[in-house]
């Protein structure tokens, strides 16, 4: 009986890219369509830890593109964590697979340990604040989205990958946040109703997103630069680098000051929690 | 519980190249980490957002040691940890490959100026790193603790580096 991932054919990633691997910690915020395609990829690659984060349990609209998930789920209202750790655990069973139903914002403590953040939220403002949190910690975070637009009377659908890494240009300097889309956001609150999503355009970007972490984690190659950001064209099937890139600053100065790193407030209450 | 240092790339390679520029009279050189700390579930993180560079004039000429700061360069890095409001890790490198470690003068003095800085920041966990080309080593005086603890350090890039995740190395 097989018990353990046998990733041989793997080995071109680095003498020690299986202890790598095995030795990273990936946080999934989000594991509906983008999140539950990532989770499953990790487990595949041998990633030996993971922080998954999720509010929510499944339901039947959410059928369509959540891998893993099973008709009985949705009779069942399985929480999309236990569906995550059950797909993750079903391709390697050793993998350390913690586990919240919570919002992000509510296990941050545990979101700090991690080395990479991979943020598979849908709104904007839900991504800027990940990306606030991940800036301060200076953990990388990878982004992805989707959208599907209606125009003249047909539909578009287009997403983006982005690596934000720290110290290097971030979703302001690239124009994915701005306040007035902020602004627009927050005054739709409430009213959208779901937003239209499949699972390929989700399986595309969930793959090219896994392929930015193996780069960060074990390149295979040093000589081409990831670019920070990749679209991805449903309609014409193709994922390209942004035509903001040669445009960009080297470093962000959106998140530059000192005073944006570490515990907001360190007392020394804190450092009596630390020793205790 | 472990203590991380975490540092961009773009910061380290700073770093290095002005650690490794040549000193009229110092066989090599040392800065200071400006770090926030922040306590996460497993680990004391000491997140580093800048540089505190010693100035030439502020080496003394010492032959018994590869740099020595003189008074008014530990009061300007007193002064930085001061107004700033930061951990101070002090740094400097080995030039070799492969896991670097302290040398009995380094334990020595860590140990008498690291804390130091207690007096003008008495909550904040300062250090001392050292590193090599491809690894690093480290201790961190806590409040309240009679003696350091270890130090992991993580360089925060595209390849990421960590000390703890191969056995040489980053």
């Amino acid at each position: 009986m097989v018990t353990k991932l046998n990733l041989q054919r793997q080995s071109f990633l680095g003498a020690d890219s299986e202890i790598v691997l095995d030795r990273s910690r990936s946080a999934l915020v989000g594991l509906g369509g983008g999140g539950s395609h990532i989770a499953q990829q990790l487990a595949h690659i041998g990633l030996g830890h993971f922080l998954v984060i999720d509010p929510d349990f499944i339901e039947d609209t959410n059928l369509n593109r959540l891998v893993g998930a099973t008709l009985e789920d949705v009779g069942l209202g399985t929480a999309k964590v236990d569906i995550a750790e059950r797909v993750i655990k079903s391709v390697n069973p050793s993998a350390d697979v913690v586990k919240r139903l919570a919002s992000w914002t509510e296990v941050t403590a545990e979101l700090c340990d991690v080395d990479v953040i991979f943020a598979c939220v849908d709104s904007m403002g839900c991504r800027s604040e990940l990306e606030g949190f991940a800036r301060r910690f200076l953990i990388p975070l990878i982004d992805i989205g989707m959208d599907v637009h209606e125009l003249s009377g047909e539909f578009s659908i287009s997403g983006q990958v982005m690596l934000s890494m720290p110290s290097k240009p971030c979703m302001r300097c690239l124009g994915l946040v701005t306040d007035d889309g902020l602004a627009k956001e927050a005054a739709r609150y409430g009213a959208a109703g779901g937003k239209p999503q499949v699972v390929w355009p989700n399986g595309t970007l969930a793959s090219v997103a896994v392929g930015f972490f193996m780069k960060i984690v074990t390149p295979w190659e040093t000589q081409k630069a990831t670019p920070l950001l990749l679209e991805y064209d449903g309609d014409l099937q193709t994922v390209t680098p942004s035509n903001k890139l040669p445009h960009l600053p080297a470093n962000c100065k959106h998140f530059d000051s000192l005073n944006e790193l570490g515990d907001p407030f360190w007392t020394p209450l804190t450092v009596r929690e630390l020793l205790a | 519980m472990r203590t991380i240092l975490k540092l961009t790339s773009t910061l380290y390679d700073d770093l290095v190249r002005r650690l490794r520029e040549p000193h009229d009279f110092a066989a090599e050189r040392v800065a200071f980490l400006k770090c926030r700390p922040a306590l996460s579930a497993t680990s004391l993180l000491l997140l580093a957002g800048g540089v505190h560079h010693v100035v030439d004039g502020d080496y003394v000429d010492d032959p018994s040691a590869g740099a020595t700061i003189g008074r008014s360069g530990l009061r300007k890095a007193l002064q930085t940890a001061y107004t700033e409001a930061v951990s101070m890790v002090h740094v400097h490198l080995h030039e070799h490959r492969g896991r670097p470690g302290f040398s009995r003068t380094d334990l020595r003095e860590n140990a008498l100026f690291v804390p130091d800085f207690w007096n003008v920041q008495p909550s904040l966990p300062h250090g001392a790193v050292v590193f090599s080309f491809d690894s690093a080593i480290g201790q961190c005086w806590i409040p309240g603790s009679s003696s350091p603890s270890g130090v992991e350090v993580a360089i925060i890039g595209n390849p990421m580096r960590c000390t703890w995740k191969v056995t040489n190395g980053y």
